[in-house]
């Protein structure tokens, strides 16, 4: 018997990362007098705004950066906290999205596919990439954070679309003035169902063994310089 | 990748941080020579890459007040500084802090000689950059990381009163980081800017904009925006064991004491500076220096002697309790080795009697006799365990008054209770009867009615 909305349908709570911590994860890219900043990092959106200037002048100390930086980073920061869609409803079923991972930080290549549960509240990125890292036998500590970063910016991204979801079905709801249940905000194509997912075995299918390793590459010297140069035309 | 071995370097010579530490002994030689310009960059033998003798791995300068760290465990200073990991709210745990700070220190030591900045640490930390920089400047304030001699400047270090290199050894923070100093710059009460709290441990102060920041307000980065770690010096409050109290101040508190007797409250205001615990305590390690006092304590006769006796006996005597003033009054008369033997047989026999009696009540005054007993039997002993015992018997009284209070209000309430059951019950009845008689009142209308009936009818029929 499938029932139509095969997840149920909770109350909507207010907006979050689902993850333990409600940090945000912030990327940036500016540009100032020639000398070029590019950065990516997760931020806690709780902290004061004195913190956000300590941190900018931090950065721009160590960095030997331009000091037109520091208000760019300021406000980047801020919006970054801003938008964070603090307050506003989010629908959350009962979903599993597939997380991706495919980055290069320095010589270290990793790709990686998992699942990840949008409701429980407890898991902790941070931990996970710590994890990983040390599993795999990463050396590059600068791989973990870029691995929780991203991460994090996935889940937000799915955040945010439950987010708008939420928004969609309450103006369809005064529209109509009918529906007895949601229709369950359209998954984003790569959220699953529990049921469907599970309806065979808990035991993953064979074929898909090879998409839910972590691979990861060393690259060479010119092998990184190579790929730079490809980003900087085509970035 | 090419840096691994590096890393088993430090392992290794990490594997002996605590010989690390214990070299400090020997760095009161060092410190001789730190004062000459030079950093002793010499005396950190190695870089990373080059092969060492076991035992004499790197050398890590760490400075006395930082003798506490070790890998394994977290201090309490720690735990202070850095709370937001320890008090259970957020998913961030003392292991996470663990992982930050190790972390943080291992990336400091793969090169000593060189200091490491923040962004360079927090790019290599999984985790939001705000708590990274909070344990950042935590390691750096404490000397754990980029601590290496550098400057020559001699500001004394903070050190335990073991370590004697108050004037030599320099405290080698680089002179952008404010610089922890011993002597307190005055005693009066701190309150911070910020957060409006009573600083304790240590507080910040800013001579720029003349404001007074508390530690966790400081750490936290919580000022204003113009300002930056470089403007305040930290300022210790330390505890009274650091303190030193000036003659002025002691003179204070004798006079006040004279004055106040045993209200520490008053006395504390009169000092001006000092919490009731520090006066407290200082008046109670105060040397017979009492004595020059000379306080005649008036009522219960203590004229005749001498004026230790009379100081020592005046705590005691001066409790609200007359017959604790009498008990010392008559042990000082009869000495010291008779009434502690007085004491002892009547504390034994009290005892005796406590036991085959229902604690509390009329016993509370039995034992708190025997306590006193006791009490004026170690005379000889120091003032403070008197004080001791006094303070923790009256707590002990306190809390059986409060026991009978409760007790005597939960009596009360399951009485008034059971009067208000019986009354109900009684009420019920009162019910039932009046129920009864209506049906009865009722069937003798009927029968009334019936009557009348008849008659008419025999009226009619006639």
């Amino acid at each position: 018997m499938k029932s139509p909305a095969s997840a149920s349908w909770k109350a909507p709570l207010k907006f979050r990362m689902p993850a333990a911590e409600n940090l945000v994860p912030i990327r940036l890219d500016i540009e100032v007098d020639g000398q070029r900043y590019k950065d990516a990092f997760t931020w806690n959106p709780y902290d004061p705004d004195s913190e956000v200037v300590m941190f900018a002048k931090r950065t721009v100390k160590d960095l030997k950066l331009a000091p037109g930086f520091l208000p760019q980073i300021v406000q980047f920061i801020q919006l970054a906290t801003f938008r964070s869609y603090a307050g506003q409803d989010m629908y959350v079923g009962d979903k599993i999205v597939p997380i991706k991972l495919d980055l290069r930080v320095d010589h270290t290549v990793i790709r990686d596919q998992f699942l990840w549960d949008l409701n429980n509240f407890d898991s902790d990125p941070e931990e996970f990439a710590r994890t990983l890292c040390k599993d795999v036998g990463i050396e590059d500590p600068e791989v973990g954070p870029a691995i929780a970063l991203a991460i994090r910016e996935q889940l937000y991204e799915i955040a945010i679309q439950n987010v708008t979801s939420a928004r969609e079905n309450r103006i369809n709801k005064k529209g109509r003035r009918a529906a007895e249940h949601f229709p369950i905000s359209k998954p984003s194509g790569a959220a699953l169902d529990l049921m469907k997912l599970f309806r065979s075995s808990v035991v993953r299918k064979r074929k898909e063994w090879d998409y839910y390793k972590p691979v990861l590459d060393l690259l060479s010297n010119e092998d990184v310089d190579a790929l730079e140069a490809k980003e900087e035309r085509s970035g | 990748m090419a840096e691994k071995s590096p890393v088993k370097e430090v392992a290794f010579s990490e594997s002996i941080p605590i010989s690390n530490s214990n070299q400090l002994k020997q760095s009161p030689q060092f410190s001789a020579k730190l004062t000459t310009p030079t950093p002793p960059i010499s005396d950190i033998p190695s870089t990373p890459t080059s092969r060492l003798p076991p035992v004499d791995a790197d050398v890590i300068h760490v400075p006395s007040y930082s003798r506490w760290f070790s890998w394994d465990k977290i201090d309490s200073c720690e735990s202070r500084f850095l709370p937001e990991f320890f008090d259970g709210r957020s998913s961030k745990g003392p292991s996470l802090y663990k992982y930050y700070r190790n972390s943080i220190i291992k990336l400091f030591r793969e090169n000593p000689s060189r200091k490491i900045t923040f962004t360079e640490a927090r790019r290599n930390l999984v985790g939001d950059v705000g708590s990274i920089r909070r344990v950042f400047d935590f390691l750096d304030h404490w000397g754990l990381i980029n601590y290496s001699a550098s400057s020559a400047l001699s500001k004394p270090s903070k050190n335990t009163a073991s370590n004697n290199k108050s004037s030599d050894s320099p405290s080698l923070e680089s002179p952008s980081t404010a610089a922890p100093t011993p002597k307190q710059s005055s005693t009066s009460r701190r309150f911070c800017g910020e957060c409006k709290s009573l600083c304790t441990i240590a507080c910040f102060v800013c001579d720029k904009y003349d404001s007074t920041l508390c530690a966790r307000c400081y750490v936290r980065g919580n000022f204003r925006v113009g300002l930056s770690n470089a403007d305040f010096r930290r300022v210790e409050i330390s505890d009274e064991a650091k303190a030193d109290w000036s003659e002025k101040e002691t003179l204070l508190l004798l006079e006040a004491i004279m004055h106040y007797g045993d209200d520490w409250k008053k006395v504390a205001q009169h000092v001006g500076g000092r919490t009731e615990k520090e006066c407290v305590a200082h008046f109670v390690k105060l040397p017979f220096g009492e004595e020059y006092l000379g306080h005649p304590l008036s009522d219960d006769a203590e004229s005749g002697f001498d004026p230790n006796k009379s100081m020592r006996l005046t705590p005691l005597a001066d409790a609200s309790n007359p017959i604790m003033a009498q008990s010392a009054f008559l042990s000082a008369l009869a000495g010291v080795e008779i009434a502690e033997a007085a004491a002892q047989a009547a504390v034994n026999i009290l005892s005796k009697i406590d036991d085959t009696t229902a604690s509390r009540g009329g016993n509370g005054s039995l034992e708190r006799n025997a306590k006193q007993e006791s009490e004026i039997s170690s005379n000889g002993d120091a003032n403070q365990n008197a004080l001791e015992r006094a303070y923790a018997d009256a707590k002990s009284q306190l809390d059986k008054e409060e026991q009978d209070i409760e007790r005597a209000i939960t009596e009360i309430t399951e009485v008034q209770m059971k009067e208000i059951q019986d009354k109900i019950l009684r009420f019920e009845e009162m019910d039932l009867l009046m129920e009864k008689e209506r049906q009865q009142l009722e069937s003798m209308k009927h029968l009334l009615f019936i009557d009348q009936l008849n008659l008419s009818f025999r009226k009619n029929s006639n």
